[in-house]
């Protein structure tokens, strides 16, 4: 085949893209409907992923709903577990723990949290990095094995507490909280634009105050946002507590003695033979789970919300 | 009177960048700024304390049981009051199986969702879908757990598992007596459990790619599938895989949940119907009992090892995405 070089704007030149165009649509044309075909098995395919997907996901909400709700009652939320075998009694010691636990961790880890992300925002450079590596390793370390930190530093013998205790388990959810407060906190702290501080900075503010007052209110919907979801994700944990906290029967408000956890609760009852024990088991996760899930929903509502006023 | 005074005592005439400059350093000098600084090194250090505490406090408290056997502990250890001996790597196995089978599971399905969800459904069907996913990714994993203990057991036991071994050309890895709790049922459940999160994740990848990018591939021709398959998927490659590694560190970690479900049989599993155990259910199911000393030290290096195991997959699978990330900014 010999190659002509046509002068552009010749007729020959646009006679050859006119061939050249139709060839291209007549090819693309044969082929449309091969390619439709193809498309509409893929889309087929997915939405039957989304089944599969969905059936379980929703099924475990569903079931642990209707179980769950039927084992509701006053007496659930405010009395403490009779001895197996005998019925009624609640959970009311595993509601007090996992809120004192939680809530101890979470005191814990918001302010270190907050912290590092400043430090994280403000300095760049090798130190930053490694913080970061670190805070992103530490996020996929299991849960137990910061559980059994905890043991090693807090329940063990030869440590300060030497016993099971709230505080112990408190620590271990703080510390699996703590890499989520941290990378959530930087990237909202991140969002708030550099224009921001600099004018701050420019009308001769000192830095503290610039980012109280400007860093920390922008960022303020994704710092709630991430704190709940840390908060969320801490009240489920079951392995970090069975090591530190160990579970009590009794009403306990002391954190430096074992306490209840709802966590706790689940598993203990859950494998047992007994129907009232198991009833007790489905109630708590509802319990458990509309916690999870209220928080949850509760964070994105503070988002959206904050958002459109820093919008307004 | 006071145009008087201004006349008498003109003000010092600064160039005004350079007064913005020593107002702030100034300012910086107060203990205001001092303070600022000592919080946010405060934070740094705690932090690297607790990493640094985290792996020396768990190595110290195995090193009675790693002196002991030394690295037969891979082969051989000592864990209950019976002193019966398993090795840790049955747990070993066992861990890598079951998470091998959540993966498969959910990985295939979760990211095909995670597809139709951002690209091809409705946007009245794809918003509540999503919320309803990224909500249902928060339940905890001690729920999943009772779930599969109650409800998936019986029916694995009388017809998941039965028509598993009927099912031809997979008779190797279907075999063996029905029981129920077993190895493809925790593979099942940590399946359920990290489902939504790799959905959630990587419909967040998938939304993530530049609306331009699609156009162009529409404008030259390309039907929708060919647009997800050949623009949105590669282009949000990484996004997926670090939903992957996520999901995979969720799975291997996994202790409860797995324990109500696998029988915590403690022989290498021969095959997915036979019960088994991992590394975190052998942890949590042998850690009440044991006895302080080498007992409670060996199954603490049981925790070691699941730990080096999550460490080198995360820093593995992170390593590998950021050099992919460079590559990607070196080429465009």
């Amino acid at each position: 085949m010999s190659l002509t070089v046509l002068p552009a704007g010749s007729d020959d030149f646009t006679d050859a893209i006119g061939t050249r165009r139709e060839l291209v649509r007549e090819s693309a044309r044969r082929s449309l409907v091969r390619r439709r075909i193809t498309g509409r098995i893929a889309i087929g395919l997915s939405v039957g992923a989304v089944a599969i997907s969905l059936a379980p996901l929703v099924a475990l909400v569903a079931y642990t709903t209707s179980r769950g709700i039927r084992a509701l009652s006053w007496d659930f939320f405010t009395h403490i577990p009779t001895p197996a075998g005998i019925p009624g009694g609640g959970i009311s010691s595993a509601i007090v723990g996992s809120v004192i636990i939680v809530g101890l961790a979470a005191a814990m880890a918001v302010p270190v949290g907050t912290m590092c992300a400043l430090f994280l925002v403000e300095r760049r450079g090798r130190l930053a990095g490694a913080l970061r590596f670190g805070a992103d390793v530490l996020t996929g370390v299991p849960s137990i094995a910061l559980g059994i930190f905890a043991y090693a530093v807090l329940v063990g013998p030869g440590s300060p507490i030497g016993h099971f205790s709230g505080l112990a388990g408190s620590f271990a959810l703080a510390v699996l909280m703590l890499p989520i407060v941290i990378r959530a906190s930087e990237a909202s702290m991140r969002a708030v634009p550099r224009d921001l501080w600099e004018a701050g900075l420019a009308l001769g503010v000192r830095r503290s105050r610039v980012v109280r007052s400007v860093v920390l209110r922008g960022a303020l919907p994704g710092l709630v946002t991430g704190n709940l979801l840390a908060v969320a994700r801490a009240v489920g944990e079951t392995a970090p507590l069975f090591v530190t906290v160990l579970g009590a029967s009794l009403l306990v408000t002391n954190p430096l003695q074992p306490m209840g956890a709802l966590s706790l609760t689940i598993y203990s009852d859950g494998t047992q033979a007994y129907p009232a024990a198991q009833q007790t088991a489905w109630g708590t996760a509802f319990v458990l789970l509309a916690l999870v899930l209220v928080l949850s929903v509760v964070a994105r509502l503070v988002s959206a919300r904050l958002t459109r006023q820093a919008r307004r | 009177m006071s145009t008087t005074l201004l006349e008498e005592v003109p003000p010092p005439r600064l160039d005004p960048v350079e007064g913005v400059k020593e107002g702030l350093q100034r300012r910086w000098a107060r203990p205001g700024g001092r303070a600022y600084a000592v919080l946010r090194w405060t934070g740094a250090t705690i932090f690297t304390v607790i990493v640094v505490g985290l792996v020396v406090s768990l190595v110290a408290s195995a090193s009675q049981a790693f002196g002991h056997s030394g690295l037969s502990f891979l082969w051989s250890g000592t864990y209950n009051a019976s002193k019966d001996i398993y090795p840790t790597g049955i747990f070993i196995v066992g861990t890598l199986i079951t998470t091998a089978v959540a993966i498969v599971l959910a990985v295939p399905i979760g990211v095909a969702t995670a597809a139709f969800l951002s690209e091809l459904a409705p946007k009245w069907l794809a918003g509540p879908l999503s919320v309803l996913i990224d909500l249902i990714a928060a339940v905890p994993s001690i729920v999943v757990g009772l779930w599969g203990l109650l409800v998936l057991t019986p029916v694995f036991a009388h017809h998941v598992e039965p028509f598993m071994k009927k099912v031809p050309l997979l008779e190797w890895f279907f075999h063996g007596p029905a029981y129920g709790p077993s190895m493809l049922l925790a593979g099942t459940v940590l399946a359920v459990m990290i489902l939504p999160i790799v959905v959630a994740l990587s419909r967040t990848a998938l939304t993530s790619v530049a609306t331009e990018d699609r156009e162009a591939a529409r404008a030259l021709g390309a039907t929708r599938w060919q647009v997800v398959r050949t623009v949105v998927v590669p282009g949000a490659r990484t996004g997926i895989e670090a939903a992957v590694m996520l999901a995979l560190g969720r799975a291997l970690g996994e202790t409860f949940a797995v324990a109500m479900v696998i029988g915590n049989n403690y022989a290498l599993p021969h095959s997915l119907l036979a019960p088994g155990a991992t590394l975190g259910s052998a942890i949590i199911n042998n850690f009440g009992e044991a006895n302080p000393g080498l007992d409670r030290s060996s199954i603490i290096g049981l925790v070691v090892v699941l730990l080096a195991i999550t460490v080198l997959v995360n820093v593995g699978g992170q390593l590998l995405l950021r050099r992919r990330l460079r590559a990607a900014g070196a080429a465009s």
